[in-house]
């Protein structure tokens, strides 16, 4: 294989994407290539930098908390059938005689 | 703004009927639907915006606008496309707002909470530093698919590009993260050379 194909691969490669006999090859290109075998660490190594520096995001539990209340909150407004919005409509500024 | 819905992936049955139960009027579909797309959405608008709070905001105001169309759509509807079709305009919109950036604090005490010292901590700054350098969309894709690891399928659809596009643009932004890195560190040490 030769390096311009090899470098066409390394991010399949670096994905576990590439097919077995395809990534035997490839690995034993890295092993006699220098430069081909730098390009390959420093991406993984990139990767592997970002992947420390910037957190898996997940909402906390008292967003959580808060967001699902605002939601179910607003559902009979969503919904105008449903039974809690007869109540609310006393906390409308303009009652219906207003309209 | 009208959203068009990205198809983020078929729904599956399960959600089908969970959108079917809102438009009922059921609570519980609305918690359940809350529940099984609300970390995906965070993570999205979070990477998208930098800010918690500003994700938080926008992630229940994607969800209010998207169950009242799901509630006012009569009939199959795409709901997660919908979903995040939303949240991506609004954080569009938001971004467009004149705002600081900052590295939040919270984020760099979840770094020393995880037991980081103070090189790696050093080293994880200069990434966020990098990464802050890249386009939006390099940004994006690499949080999507290389920190958040989702389907390169999703992020095609989120990114609304083709797969082998999106594969395309995620290989670039690891090569333009590296150069940046790269630069960030040489002029380090030309700069630590220069003090010696």
């Amino acid at each position: 294989m030769r390096c311009e194909e090899i470098r066409s691969l390394l991010d399949a490669h670096l994905d576990h994407e590439l097919a077995e006999e395809l990534n035997r090859r490839l690995e034993r290109h890295l092993l006699r290539c220098a430069a081909c075998s730098y390009e390959a660490r420093t991406l993984e190594q990139t990767r592997s930098m970002l992947r420390e520096a910037v957190p898996i995001e997940v909402p906390s539990p008292s967003f959580r908390e808060r967001a699902s209340a605002r939601l179910l909150d607003a559902l009979p407004e969503l919904h105008p059938t449903s039974g809690r919005t007869a109540a609310r409509q006393w906390a409308l500024p303009f009652s219906r005689e207003d309209s | 703004m009208p959203t068009a819905p990205i198809e983020t992936h078929h729904e599956s049955p399960y959600e089908k009927r969970l959108v079917a139960r809102l438009q009922a009027g059921e609570s519980e579909a609305l918690s359940a639907l809350f529940d099984l797309h609300v970390d995906r959405v965070f993570a999205f608008a979070r990477h998208l915006l930098g800010s918690r709070e500003d994700a938080e905001e926008i992630v229940t105001e994607a969800f209010l606008r998207a169950f009242q169309r799901a509630t006012a759509f009569r009939g199959d509807c795409p709901f997660r496309g919908w979903l995040f079709g939303i949240t991506r305009n609004l954080c569009l919109d938001r971004l467009r707002q004149p705002r600081l950036m900052l590295l939040e604090p919270e984020a760099m005490e979840r770094h020393t909470d995880h037991g980081q010292g103070a090189a790696q901590m050093e080293t994880s700054l200069v990434v966020r530093q990098a990464l802050a350098q890249l386009s939006e969309e390099h940004r994006l894709v690499l949080t999507l698919c290389d920190v958040e690891e989702w389907d390169a399928h999703e992020v095609a659809a989120i990114l609304e590009k083709s797969l082998p596009a999106t594969k395309s643009l995620l290989y670039r932004a690891r090569r333009a993260l590296r150069t940046e890195l790269t630069t960030l560190w040489d002029e380090d040490e030309e700069e630590t050379h220069d003090a010696l």
